[in-house]
């Protein structure tokens, strides 16, 4: 599925990531137009921009300068920082992220994540992005230190030849920062009691650091950056994100196999528990798309099968005969299990009746 | 659910005799779609059905294109064409609305290279599957019939400009754009619902993987080609290449980035901040020297490959003028400044001593402050790493089968393997 990471989703997933003020790096070759986007995106929102090459700057330029005023060090902020401090909004762009030495890392971590420079403190509301080539690809690349890396969502900056002929024709769009409803922030609650409820299901992933140097310089889950997923997760759901664009900025704040996990277990939430469906089989509702009620159907056989009862059993192929009403094929994968399972002196069950027909026309049933 | 006539039967079969790919096979989303003179899919999993083609087959047929068309999805074959540059055809993408098996009007000349990439996929899926018990409809491809040993990927068919001596009948099924990447008309006709988001379609196949793997565990009759299949999708490799570059990058990055603030120098910002003194900082250039075992149990081609990515990377780094290579077997040659992994002489023979190598790369001077190690790692290693010195391990040509002695903790490991 090459287009699924083109740059259109990542230009909405950058877009909803400057909306949430979520700090956002984009990974790409060098000459893909990641920084003709940034500012494109900028001069669209009608903000200041200021554009910092990390790899030219020495720590104390995002540390402050030392300055004796009246016996007392201070640390002057930078003019670049001024300026966004006095217009009040803006984003800083950090280019060349990766070609930073580690020690520019290391000064750059309290700007990212708390937009302090020096003895300044910016505005909530200025929007930090950042762009660096992948160290395979820079002349002079270094990873990016796992610390750094873990306070940034990642983005992927593929390029995708129509969207460059259709630039070039046409001129290049800017990524569109939606504009997000007043509530959101109360749904990011919401969106933190769903990440929590995923980690009571699978702690061993609510903070795993890289173990390797390949894999350091990327998205790696942790406290920060779950609570940074959440608050991604809210925003575009707010402003109405596509589900690709989502998954896009869950994998870049977390990593793509934990966000791989999250996902999954976010399409498991909408399956009927399947002990409830056994209580109550008259409730039971099939899902509307052919492998969730698979997955529906499996997992109520599989539960009767681990504890075969006939209350159970009885109540299983009540189930069944619900689903073979919509989906007869699927039901009779079903049967196939429970047909296995019967516990001893039991009578079949009226539903057996439904399945014959499918199965006999499938090949699966002699008679 | 699927008003799609005989569907129902068919997924039903390929669920019972395909347990392990039950979730992909219904995760496939059936459109009716006449006249398009096959049973094809697309990369968002929508399964094209021309209900006249298809009621000339039995369930079990019909459910072994099913399995067929899952498989092309699950392997990713139309962005593996893309990837393997397989172009697009200029003509005849509709085939004829003829609708009968065998009499669809492709031109050879026209559609080769296309056509040619789906039988190459066809060959990947059908060669452990076939005996696994799918009946397709009239001859399944196989790689035979390209003229090649079984177990191979589409692309090295491909490669290989693999040709079939002749057609045989159903070779002219169209699987559509989920084999190939290129866009049939059919998709884009209007009023056509969208099929699987792409993530949802990777989920899919994390899932497929999942029970693929668990049945291979607990049942144990899963097609080896697929069991591979989804290992390699739930535990990917990582290429050598970059796991090397990385752990160089990374050492070398831990000694440069122990940058010091010297009073040598006065700061270039001094002037701005009156009374205060500056330090400047200072960034070391760090030393490097590549150990090559050179014992008979090496190959040449492998550690000429890894001390060329070593060089390109230290080029790349900045730092080739620094690069020292030391040929090692019992005793350590004499240390020889190389430009090139051209210039390397593989001199020795006979048995093996990392630690004489590494011993020899602590005596030069200056001292390098980064050591690579090119070897089989069939060698003993020092007890105690050497004092102030980073040392990175490449242990060539080893395989799942071969076990080499562990490389020592002190130092980091990248697994090169002789095959890739």
């Amino acid at each position: 599925m090459a287009h699924h990471r083109t740059v259109t989703t990542a230009s909405d997933a950058l877009g909803i990531a400057v909306a949430a003020r979520v700090p956002v790096l984009l990974w790409g070759a060098p000459g893909t137009g990641k920084t003709a986007t940034i500012r494109a995106m900028a001069a669209a929102l009608g903000w200041p921009c200021e554009t910092v090459i990390a790899s030219i700057r020495e720590p104390s330029d995002f540390a402050g300068l030392p300055i004796v005023v009246d016996g007392d060090v201070r640390f002057a902020p930078p003019g670049w920082a001024r300026r966004l401090a006095s217009a009040g909004c803006g984003l800083l762009f950090l280019d060349e992220l990766s070609t930073a030495p580690p020690a520019v890392q290391a000064a750059l971590l309290r700007v990212v994540l708390e937009r302090v420079v020096g003895d300044l403190a910016l505005p909530d509301s200025i929007a930090v992005v950042a762009a660096a080539n992948p160290p395979e690809q820079a002349a002079d690349g270094w990873d990016l230190s796992a610390p750094l890396a873990n306070r940034l969502c990642h983005l992927v900056w593929d390029i995708d030849p129509r969207v460059v002929a259709d630039g070039l024709a046409g001129g290049f769009t800017a990524p569109v920062v939606p504009e997000l409803p007043d509530g959101w922030a109360g749904d990011q609650g919401l969106a933190q009691a769903l990440v929590g409820a995923f980690l009571q299901v699978r702690p061993a992933l609510a903070c795993a650091p890289p173990s390797d140097a390949t894999t350091a310089g990327r998205g790696w889950p942790s406290p920060r950056t779950w609570e940074m997923a959440a608050r991604l997760w809210a925003a575009s759901g707010a402003a109405g994100a596509g589900s690709e664009t989502r998954s896009v900025l869950v994998a870049g704040a977390v990593g793509d196999g934990a966000a791989a996990e999250f996902l999954a277990w976010m399409q498991e939430m909408d399956l009927p528990d399947p002990e409830a469906v056994l209580a109550d089989p008259g409730s039971f509702a099939l899902p509307h798309r052919s492998d969730r009620a698979y997955a529906a159907v499996a997992a109520v056989a599989a539960v009767v099968a681990a504890r075969p009862t006939p209350e159970r059993w009885a109540a299983g192929w009540r189930v069944l005969g619900i689903a073979a009403r919509r989906a007869p094929d699927v039901a009779a994968v079903g049967a196939r299990t429970l047909a296995r399972c019967r516990p001893d002196g039991v009578q079949l069950p009226a539903e057996v009746r439904l399945f014959a027909p499918v199965l006999r026309e499938a090949g699966l049933l002699r008679g | 659910m699927s008003e799609v006539p005989g569907v129902a039967t068919a997924r039903l079969w390929a669920a019972s005799r395909f347990p392990y790919l039950a979730s992909a096979v219904f995760g496939v989303q059936p459109r009716e779609a006449p006249g398009v003179g096959t049973v094809a899919v697309d990369e968002s999993w929508r399964l094209w059905v021309d209900a006249e083609v298809s009621a000339g087959w039995s369930p079990a047929q019909f459910g072994s294109v099913l399995v067929h068309h899952v498989c092309h999805l699950l392997r990713a074959h139309a962005e593996r064409a893309r990837a393997a540059a397989v172009p697009e055809d200029a003509a005849g993408t509709t085939p004829g609305s003829a609708g009968v098996v065998g009499t669809v009007g492709y031109d050879p000349g026209q559609r080769s290279r296309s056509v040619r990439w789906i039988w190459c996929a066809d060959a990947e899926i059908n060669d452990d599957l076939v005996p696994a018990g799918l009946q397709l409809p009239g001859e399944p491809v196989l790689p035979r019939h390209l003229g090649h040993q079984p177990g191979r990927l589409a692309e090295q068919y491909y490669a290989a400009e693999a040709r079939p001596g002749r057609r045989p009948d159903g070779w002219d099924l169209d699987c559509g754009s989920g084999a190939d990447g290129c866009c049939r008309t059919w998709e884009t006709r209007p009023g056509t619902e969208p099929g699987l988001q792409p993530w949802q379609a990777r989920l899919l196949c994390r899932l497929a993987a999942q029970e693929i793997l668990r049945h291979a565990r607990e049942i144990g009759t899963v097609p080896a080609g697929l069991a591979r299949w989804a290992s390699a999708l739930l535990e990917p490799k990582v290429d050598w290449r970059r796991a090397l570059a990385a752990e160089v990058r990374k050492a070398v990055a831990d000694v440069t980035g122990a940058v010091d603030y010297s009073y040598r120098r006065p700061s270039r910002r001094a002037t701005v901040t009156g009374d205060v003194v500056l330090p400047a900082l200072r960034r070391p250039v760090p030393e490097v020297a590549v150990v090559c075992d050179t014992s008979g149990s090496m190959t040449d081609d492998l550690l000429a490959a890894s001390l060329a990515e070593v060089d390109g990377l230290l080029r790349a780094l900045g730092l080739t003028r620094r690069l020292r290579v030391i040929a090692c077997d019992t005793a350590a040659a004499v240390a020889k400044r190389v430009t090139s992994a051209r210039q390397v002489e593989l001199t020795g023979g006979g048995g093996t001593n990392m630690g004489a190598g590494i011993a020899a790369a602590a005596a030069l001077r200056p001292r390098p402050a980064i050591t690579v190690v090119l070897t089989d790692g069939l060698t003993p290693w020092p007890d105690a790493a050497p004092p102030g010195m980073k040392v990175v391990v490449g242990l060539l040509g080893s395989g799942p089968g071969d076990q080499p002695p562990e490389p020592p903790a002190w130092a980091r490991a990248i697994q090169v393997p002789a095959h890739d």
